[in-house]
């Protein structure tokens, strides 16, 4: 339980508030060696944790932001053409045997590390970040399954290459698309919900040190009624920050239902689509200002 | 601390891991996709994590076990269950049946890992486990050929979804023949590459690549909710359910004597939650079905930004119209010139005596691509490869 409380300061440290049982997953992955698979709604920290995780270890974080198409020279590893080309003009007058000067030409030195193989190649074992991987097709995640299971990737003109360390790999979903189960079977998993109240607090007060007491509780309080509300778009952690940031920009220190009509020109910062929005007349601000 | 049931003719170490292994194939019966290697998994967390510890032994036994969000908020009663004293347990519904769909798809999914389970602690031994499992593929292909009608029964849902998955599935496997092409990486493009190498007086030091397109059909699925096909729209939310889970380019509305999106509400991976929000959805809808109007509506509303060359539109309705006949062929021939292939499913299609004779359904016919029944997953799988071959 010490490890659990330690990593928990660690964290805090950092500037994450953590739950135990996040620690706990996280001794493990550390203890296993397994990738940690992180899911939940769009703006509830997940990213920030392995932001965090490099910083508690004092480790690199290595990034790798999905999308749709990409593919393993984004990913991976990709040839530098240019100076490939540029090192054949100049090999042509070179008396070394053809095989030699091939070799030469397809050797480490014109090999451009993207994060995957950057991640593997590291001496120290750093934090590998593959962030909302639900974003890029299926045909990438089954290619991520042998890097996760053994850390090696094959490049046909050099071989295998082998993790010098294990990197920690924390992989981020917003589930827009389903993951497959054999990515799901390879990874500790950890939902992360919106936080409660006393966890949104503490955040609020170590990211946002201006709008401490009173004020802070009435932020959260509120950004925690308007998450009940049936909206197309919750707010996350981040835009309780924003909006926290944009009140004071405003010289709004109290929130009450006399000042609806200040805090509505500052609803931009929490809600974020159009309809949501229409939702929010002065009234509604002023019904959820007055139970703060 | 864990309670360990331990006579004294039994080592208390061997019961104890017992105890431990048997909760991998307690989680499996509850419908957790756990697999034989989670129960070793489980020995070496817990003599990492140190056994003694409850609260650590949950957590870690959290991150490893659970794969999805629902299995997550699950796992803290049913942890108490298998591990507290009796007289501070929670009950627990623990849902065999279930088990026996998912373990069906479980085998498909991940090369077969999956093995009975090793004598867990609640009297769910390993030759139950595979009893159900067996059980649960029988009773799959009778579930395959009933009418959606008669599946009414709470127990059939877990079933019904778990099939449903599987179909939604072989429909993102299909292949189509241009996308094969594009599989295998990169593809360079000569002429551009040549293009490029000219200022370079000759040498090819830009290279031009072909860009991946964007090839696979988008679905758009019209399902109609009224009175007279209450008992089949539920299904078909279900299975739009699946679709939008699996695939990504699935849009789905319902239509009633209005027409709404569902796809936000069908994409709430709370399934409690998404009934609600459809329920909220459909609330206060009333009269008959008016189809000719509530497809003009998305003409006018919707189309334009979903509707295209590649679009494969499935409308599901028994064809009882209230509305003008002429509005709805109106409103039918605008969407088929926008979209690819129109294909209407009617449940009522292979009841006997039945043709499609009503005004609405006569309207609809000339702009059809496809008419087929759609009563039941057997009926729907039938038309599966016409489904496809219309969208190719």
């Amino acid at each position: 339980m010490n490890e659990v409380v330690d990593l928990e300061l660690q964290l805090e440290g950092a500037g994450y508030v953590a739950e135990p049982a996040l620690a706990a997953a996280l001794l493990l992955m550390l203890d296993l060696g397994r990738p940690l698979l992180l899911e939940g709604d769009a703006g509830v920290g997940k990213t920030e944790i392995a932001k965090a995780l490099a910083t508690v270890r004092g480790a690199r974080l290595i990034r790798l932001q999905c999308y749709e198409g990409l593919d393993v020279h984004a990913a991976m590893y990709e040839w530098n053409y240019q100076r490939q080309l540029l090192a054949i003009k100049l090999l042509e007058h070179d008396d070394r045997p053809a095989v030699v000067k091939e070799q030469d030409i397809f050797s480490e030195r014109y090999l451009l590390k993207r994060p995957l193989l950057e991640a593997i190649s590291c001496a120290e074992p750093p934090v590998l970040l593959i962030d909302e991987v639900d974003r890029a097709d299926e045909a990438f995640e089954a290619y991520l399954l042998e890097l996760l299971s053994d850390f090696q990737m094959s490049i046909p003109e050099l071989g295998t290459m082998r993790a010098v360390s294990r990197p920690l790999v924390v992989i981020t979903s917003n589930g827009t698309r389903e993951l497959s189960d054999a990515l799901r079977r390879r990874c500790l998993y950890q939902y992360i919900d919106y936080p409660a109240f006393a966890k949104e607090l503490a955040i609020v007060e170590i990211k946002a040190p201006r709008a401490a007491g009173q004020f802070a509780r009435q932020v959260v309080e509120f950004v925690q009624s308007v998450r009940r509300m049936e909206l197309q778009k919750k707010p996350g952690i981040a835009e309780t920050l924003d909006w926290t940031a944009a009140l004071l920009r405003m010289g709004i220190s109290v929130i009450d239902d006399d000042g609806a009509e200040r805090i509505l020109e500052t609803l931009s910062a929490l809600i974020k689509t159009r309809e949501d929005r229409a939702g929010f007349t002065r009234e509604v601000v002023a019904r959820i200002a007055a139970a703060c | 601390m864990l309670i360990v049931a331990a006579s004294p003719a039994v080592d208390p170490g061997a019961a104890l891991q017992a105890r431990l292994t048997g909760f991998a194939g307690f989680l499996r019966a509850n419908g957790y996709g756990v697999g034989g290697a989670d129960s070793i998994r489980v020995l070496e967390t817990a003599v990492q994590t140190g056994i003694l510890d409850q609260q650590i032994l949950r957590w870690s036994l959290k991150a490893l076990l659970c794969g999805r969000g629902d299995e997550w908020r699950r796992f803290d009663a049913l942890f108490d269950a298998y591990f507290l004293p009796p007289n501070k347990k929670i009950f627990v519904e623990s849902n065999v049946v279930a088990a026996g769909a998912r373990e069906a798809t479980a085998g498909v999914r991940d090369g077969g890992e999956i093995e009975p389970a090793a004598g867990a602690g609640h009297g769910v031994a390993g030759d139950a486990d595979a009893g159900t499992a067996r059980h649960g593929a029988s009773r799959e292909e009778s579930l395959a050929s009933t009418d959606f009608r008669e599946l009414n029964q709470a127990e059939h849902a877990r079933d019904i979804e778990a099939l449903m998955r599987r179909f939604a599935r072989r429909l993102k496997h299909l292949h189509l023949r241009r996308e094969a092409r594009f599989h295998h990486g990169r593809r360079l493009d000569l002429q551009g590459t040549i293009r490029q190498s000219v200022a370079c007086g000759g040498t090819p030091l830009r290279l031009a690549w072909k860009e991946r397109r964007r090839v696979r059909p988008r679905l758009l699925l019209l399902l109609d909710v009224s009175r007279s096909m209450s008992l089949y729209s539920f299904f078909y939310l279900r299975l739009a359910r699946a679709l939008c889970a699996e695939l990504a380019d699935v849009h789905c509305f319902i239509f009633h004597t209005r027409i709404t999106g569902v796809a936000e509400a069908l994409r709430d991976p709370d399934p409690w939650r998404s009934q609600e929000r459809l329920h909220l959805l459909a609330a206060g809808w009333a009269g008959g079905t008016r189809i000719g109007e509530c497809l003009r509506d998305f003409n006018r509303d919707h189309a334009a930004r979903l509707v295209h060359s590649r679009t494969g539109v499935i409308i599901v309705s028994d064809g009882y119209d209230t509305g003008e006949p002429e509005l709805l062929a109106q409103a039918l021939a605008t969407l088929r010139r926008r979209s690819r292939r129109m294909i209407w499913l009617n449940p009522l299609l292979n009841q006997p005596g039945f043709s499609p004779e009503s005004r609405g359904m006569q309207a609809a016919m000339p702009h059809i691509d496809l008419l087929a029944p759609g009563a039941d997953l057997a009926g729907i799988e039938r038309v599966l490869p016409r489904i496809i071959e219309a969208l190719r």
